[in-house]
C-alpha cells in the first residue's frame, strides 16, 4: 500500500473532478452523523457486511439504520436515501474506490441507494490501477465482484448534456477514515 | 430496432437531418479537445508515450487474436471454474437460440439489458421479442431509441443524432406526462424512475463485456449510468454475450485496455463504474456466451486479423470528417464509423458493408487516434477490393478507369473539354449555366487549360539556380501528377522553377501519366496495376522522383508495393522507386531546402496553410510547410483552426457522394474565413482545385494557391 501524503492528495483532488464529495474523518461516529444528515428524516440502508464488522456504525445509526432483507434484498432497499458502504481500496490515479462485493445485499446498497457514502481506511489508498489489479488477482475466487466507483452515475446521451444520477446513486461521498 | 434499410436511402435522410451535421460537428470539435487532454494526462501519469501505451495494447491484442481459439478454451476453462455455464456460439442464429431458450426454459418475461454492441449485431432483441419476451435497454440512449424504434449511430454515443425536442416527445408518448424541452434533467431522472420496476422484476439481466479475462474467467463491464451492474446484479441470471475478440490474458492486460478505453471513447480517464465479474454470486447463474460470426474467420487473413484488437470506443468515429456530416446510421451499418466500413463485411453480408465504403475520403484521420492501432484506411481498401469481387464495381466506373488508363485518350478527352468549355470561361473557372447543380453549385469547376504543363514552351526553358542546396547539381525527374499537369499546370511551372532555383536539373518525361491512386481508392486493382506499371516504366532508371501531389507520391510508398504482392519482378521496382520518390514539400523542407531570404517579401496577406490530411495523418507532418513558407517569405502565417481536418476532396468520393464532399468542403472553408486569411495555401494540386472551386462557390476571399505557385512568385526577376 502506498500511503504518502501526494497519494491522498491526488485522491481527494481527482474523486473531486469526478464529482465525488471527499471528506476526511477520525471515526465510524462521524460516518454515521454524515450519515444522518444527508438522510434528512429518512433511513439509512448499511451494507450488511459493514453492519457485522462495524457495531460503532450500526450503534450511531441507531433505529435509522435499515439493512436489505436477504430473502428480497433490492426490493427491500430499492431507492434508499443513503446507504453506507465500505470500499477495499481507493486508488489515487482515477480518484476512485474499488468495492469488493461477493453478497448481493452489499451491492443492493450500493447501487440502489440515492447517495451513497463510500468509506474507506486511509492506509487502504494505492497510487495506480497497476495495484488494482494485482489486488484483484490476489483475491481471485473469493470475489464475483470487484467494481470501481469513480464519482456519481451519469450520463450524456441526451444532446451531449452531462447530467448526474442515472441508474446508480446521483450523489457520491468518499470518506477516508483515520 | 431494426435491421438497416439500403445504404442510399440512410445516406439521403443523413443529409435530409439538419441538425445531425451540427451535433456532430460539436460533438467532434469537443471530443478531441477532451481527449487529446486525458491522453495527455495519462503520459504523465504513468511516464509512458501514448503511442507507446497503444502500440502495447496493440500487440497484447494482437497475441491474442494469432491464437484466437487457444484463448477463447483458456477463457472457458477459467469461466467454468467460477461456476458460470459458457456457451461457444459459432454464428448469430446459436447465440440467439441460445438465449432465447434460457429466457423461455427459466420462464423470464422480461429482459433488461445493458448496453451491448455484440447484440445489436446478433439482431437478439427482434428474436427475443418473437418469443414474446420483453426486452429492455437501460442504457438511456438505447433506451430512447427503443422506444422510437430507432437505431444506435455510434458505439458510445447511441442517440447522437437526436434532438432534446425529440427525445421529449418520445418520453411523453411513453410515459405520459409533459416535458419541458430544455429540462434534460427531469427526463434523464424519467428513465430511472420509468425503469427501475423492471430492473426489480426481470427475470434475465443481459450483457455485454470490454473485455474477457482469460487467466481468471473474469468478464469486464465500463458504463457511466450504472445501468449495466444494475442489469448484472440484480436479475438471478446474468447472460453476458460477447465476441471472442474481447479476450485478454490477464487483468493487468485489462487494466491496460481501461486506461485507454474511456479516454478514447469519452474523454474521462475512467468511466463511472468499471466491474470485474468473476462467476455467479451465491443463489444467481451467470451464462457467458462467446460469439464468433466471423471472428475466426477475420483472424485468418493478414489485412483484417488486427481489426479484432477493436475496444468498440467509437474514437475513429470521432474523428472522421465524413462521419461529421452523415452519421452512423449512413457512414456503416450495425457498427458505425471507419471501423464498422471493416467489420461489417465480416459479421453480415458484404452487400451490407459496400454502400458506405464510398463515404470514406481516405483522409487516414481514423487511424492516428485509435487506441490499439487499427490501420483502418488500409483494411477499408481491402474491403473495397473484396466488394470489388463478390459484388462488382459498377460498369461506368470500370470503364472509366479503363478509358484512363490511356494517356492520349486522357489528353484527347481535356482538350476536346477545354475547347468545348472555351466560351464558358470566367478567370480561373468554367461557368455553364446548365450544368446540373448537384456538381456546380458548390464547388466551381476549373478552367480547362488548352495547353497542358507537358507542352508549355517555358517548361523547357532554364530557369536559374539562385542559391547552393544540398539538391545542387541533382537530376530530378518530375512526375507532374495527372491532374496538375491538365488542370493546374502553374503548379507544375513554378515547382519547376523552385527545383532549378535550388540547382537542381529537372527532367520532365513527356509519356507519364496517372499513378493509379483513383483505381487503387475504389479498388480496382486491375486497372491500378495498368496505371502503376507505366508509372514504374517512365521512371525506370532515375534519380531522384519529386512530385508536386504528396498523394502521388504516397500511392508509390504505400499501395504499390501491394499491388504486385503477386509479380516480384515488379514488386522490386517498386521498392526502388519508394527508395527515391519525394513530394515537393519533403523535397523543397529537405535537400532542396533554399536558403532564409532568398525570396522576396513584401507580400503582407495574411497566410493560412491547410495541412493535406494524408502527410499528417499517414507521414505524421506537423507544421513544415508552414515552417517553410514562413522562414523563406516572411509570410504572416495565421492558424487555421482543423488544419489538418480532410477538405472533402478526397479523389473520387467528391464526384461518388458530391454532398458528402460539399459537407466536409464546408468545415474547412468556415475554419478558413473565420482565421481571416487573404491567402489559402496548400500542398496537394487535388485539394487545390476543390478549395479554390469551393471557395469561389461560397464567394469567400480567398485566393487558393498551391504553395509551388506562392514561393515561385517571390523568385528573383518574377
Amino acid at each position: 500500500m502506498t500511503n504518502s501524503s501526494i497519494s491522498i492528495d491526488e485522491l481527494i483532488r481527482r474523486a473531486s473532478v469526478a464529482q465525488s464529495v471527499v471528506h476526511q474523518l477520525t471515526g465510524w461516529s462521524n460516518v454515521a452523523e454524515l450519515a444522518l444528515d444527508l438522510a434528512g428524516s429518512e433511513a439509512v440502508a448499511v451494507t450488511p457486511s459493514l453492519s457485522a464488522s462495524c457495531p460503532q456504525l450500526t450503534s450511531a445509526l441507531g433505529d435509522r439504520m435499515c439493512s436489505p432483507d436477504p430473502k428480497n434484498p433490492f426490493e427491500s432497499i430499492a431507492d434508499a436515501a443513503v446507504g453506507v458502504v465500505e470500499g477495499a481500496l481507493a486508488v489515487a490515479e482515477t480518484g476512485s474506490i474499488l468495492l469488493a462485493q461477493d453478497d448481493p445485499c452489499d451491492r443492493a446498497v450500493s447501487m440502489l441507494s440515492r447517495i451513497e457514502i463510500q468509506v474507506v481506511n486511509r492506509d487502504r489508498i494505492v497510487s495506480s490501477l497497476d495495484e488494482v489489479a494485482t489486488w484483484i488477482e490476489a483475491n481471485e475466487g473469493s470475489l464475483s465482484l470487484a467494481t470501481l466507483v469513480t464519482g456519481p452515475s451519469r450520463t450524456a446521451d441526451i444532446e451531449r448534456s452531462l447530467t448526474i444520477g442515472v441508474q446508480g446513486p446521483s450523489d457520491l461521498h468518499m470518506v477516508i477514515l483515520g | 430496432m431494426s435491421i438497416p434499410g439500403p445504404f442510399a436511402d440512410r445516406y439521403r435522410a443523413a443529409l435530409d437531418n439538419e441538425t445531425l451535421s451540427q451535433n456532430l460537428l460539436e460533438f467532434q470539435r469537443s471530443w478531441r479537445e477532451t481527449r487529446d487532454k486525458q491522453i495527455t494526462d495519462l503520459e504523465e501519469i504513468v511516464q509512458t508515450d501514448a503511442d507507446q501505451l497503444r502500440h502495447e495494447l496493440a500487440v497484447m491484442k494482437d497475441h491474442v487474436i494469432e491464437e484466437l481459439s487457444e484463448h477463447v478454451k483458456q477463457f472457458r476453462v477459467a469461466a467454468e471454474a467460477t461456476g458460470a455455464i459458457v456457451f461457444e456460439a459459432g454464428t448469430a442464429a446459436e447465440a440467439n437460440d441460445y438465449i432465447a431458450r434460457l429466457c423461455t426454459e427459466r420462464g423470464a418475461e422480461t429482459v433488461v439489458k445493458g448496453k451491448s454492441m455484440v447484440t445489436e449485431e446478433l439482431f437478439l432483441n427482434e428474436y427475443l421479442e418473437s418469443f414474446d419476451i420483453k426486452v429492455l435497454e437501460t442504457d438511456l440512449g438505447e433506451w430512447l431509441l427503443q422506444l422510437d424504434n430507432d437505431r444506435p449511430s455510434h458505439v458510445v454515443m447511441p442517440a447522437i443524432h437526436r434532438r432534446r425536442q425529440e427525445v421529449a416527445r418520445i418520453l411523453e408518448h411513453e410515459l405520459g406526462v409533459p416535458f419541458d424541452d430544455d429540462d434534460i434533467p427531469a427526463m434523464v431522472k424519467s428513465a430511472r424512475t420509468a425503469l427501475r420496476e423492471d430492473f426489480l422484476s426481470a427475470g434475465v439481466g443481459i450483457t455485454g463485456a470490454n473485455a474477457l479475462i482469460a487467466s481468471t474467467g473474469t468478464t469486464l463491464l465500463v458504463t457511466n449510468e450504472g445501468n449495466g451492474e444494475l442489469s448484472a446484479s440484480l436479475p438471478e441470471i446474468h447472460v453476458v454475450v460477447a465476441g471472442i475478440e474481447k479476450i485478454v490474458p490477464t487483468t493487468a492486460d485489462a487494466m491496460k485496455q481501461v486506461r485507454l478505453l474511456a479516454r478514447s471513447a469519452t474523454g474521462q480517464p475512467i468511466s463511472t463504474y468499471t466491474s470485474f465479474f468473476t462467476g455467479p454470486v451465491p443463489g444467481h447463474e451467470m451464462h457467458i456466451v462467446l460469439v464468433d460470426n466471423g471472428r475466426l474467420a477475420m483472424a485468418e487473413q493478414d489485412w483484417s486479423s488486427s481489426a479484432l484488437r477493436c475496444v468498440k470506443c467509437g474514437a475513429c468515429a470521432n474523428v472522421c470528417p465524413a462521419y461529421q456530416v452523415v452519421g452512423g446510421h449512413a457512414f456503416g451499418h450495425v457498427y458505425t464509423g471507419p471501423i464498422g466500413l471493416v467489420n461489417t463485411a465480416f459479421h453480415h453480408e458484404i452487400e451490407a458493408a459496400a454502400g458506405p465504403q464510398s463515404l470514406c475520403l481516405s483522409c487516414g484521420a481514423c487511424e492516428t487516434v485509435c487506441p490499439v492501432e487499427i490501420p483502418l484506411p488500409e483494411q477499408i481498401l481491402g474491403v473495397r477490393r473484396l466488394v470489388a469481387q463478390e459484388v462488382g464495381i459498377p460498369r461506368w466506373r470500370r470503364l472509366t478507369m479503363r478509358l484512363y488508363t490511356s494517356r492520349r485518350l486522357v489528353a484527347l478527352g481535356t482538350r476536346l473539354a477545354a475547347v468545348a468549355t472555351l466560351p464558358f470561361r470566367s478567370k480561373s473557372f468554367t461557368k455553364i449555366p446548365f450544368i446540373s447543380r448537384r456538381f456546380a453549385s458548390w464547388r466551381s469547376i476549373p478552367a480547362f487549360p488548352l495547353t497542358p504543363a507537358r507542352s508549355r514552351s517555358t517548361l523547357r526553358s532554364s530557369g536559374d539556380a539562385i542559391a547552393h542546396t544540398k539538391a545542387t547539381g541533382r537530376r530530378v525527374t518530375l512526375f507532374m501528377q495527372c491532374v496538375s499537369d491538365r488542370l493546374a499546370p502553374e503548379v507544375v511551372l513554378a515547382s519547376v522553377d523552385l527545383l532549378r532555383a535550388a540547382g537542381c536539373e529537372v527532367d520532365i518525361p513527356s509519356d507519364q501519366h496517372c499513378c493509379g491512386l483513383p483505381a487503387i481508392d475504389s479498388g480496382d486493382d486491375e486497372n491500378g496495376r495498368r496505371m502503376a506499371r507505366q508509372t514504374l516504366e517512365v521512371l525506370a532508371g532515375t534519380d531522384d522522383v519529386v512530385t508536386p501531389s504528396p498523394s502521388c507520391a504516397l500511392a508509390m510508398f504505400h499501395d504499390y508495393e501491394r499491388l504486385f504482392a503477386d509479380e516480384p519482378v515488379w514488386q522490386q521496382r517498386a521498392r526502388e522507386l519508394r527508395d527515391r520518390v519525394h513530394d515537393l514539400t519533403g523535397y523543397l523542407t529537405g535537400p532542396a531546402r533554399l536558403p532564409d531570404g532568398t525570396l522576396a517579401r513584401g507580400d503582407t496577406r495574411p497566410v493560412a496553410i491547410d495541412h493535406f490530411c494524408q502527410s499528417s495523418n499517414v507521414l505524421g507532418r506537423e507544421s513544415i510547410l508552414d515552417d517553410l513558407i514562413r522562414s523563406l517569405t516572411g509570410a504572416d502565417v495565421v492558424p487555421l483552426a482543423e488544419a489538418e481536418v480532410c477538405c472533402g476532396f478526397g479523389g473520387s468520393t467528391s464526384l461518388a457522394a458530391t454532398e458528402l464532399s460539399a459537407g466536409v468542403l464546408k468545415r474547412k472553408l468556415d475554419n478558413v474565413d473565420a482565421s481571416g486569411a487573404q491567402v489559402l495555401l496548400t500542398d496537394n494540386p487535388g485539394c487545390l482545385l476543390h478549395l479554390r472551386g469551393g471557395a469561389d462557390a461560397a464567394s469567400i476571399n480567398v485566393d487558393v494557391l498551391h504553395f509551388a505557385e506562392y514561393l515561385a512568385a517571390r523568385l528573383p526577376g518574377r
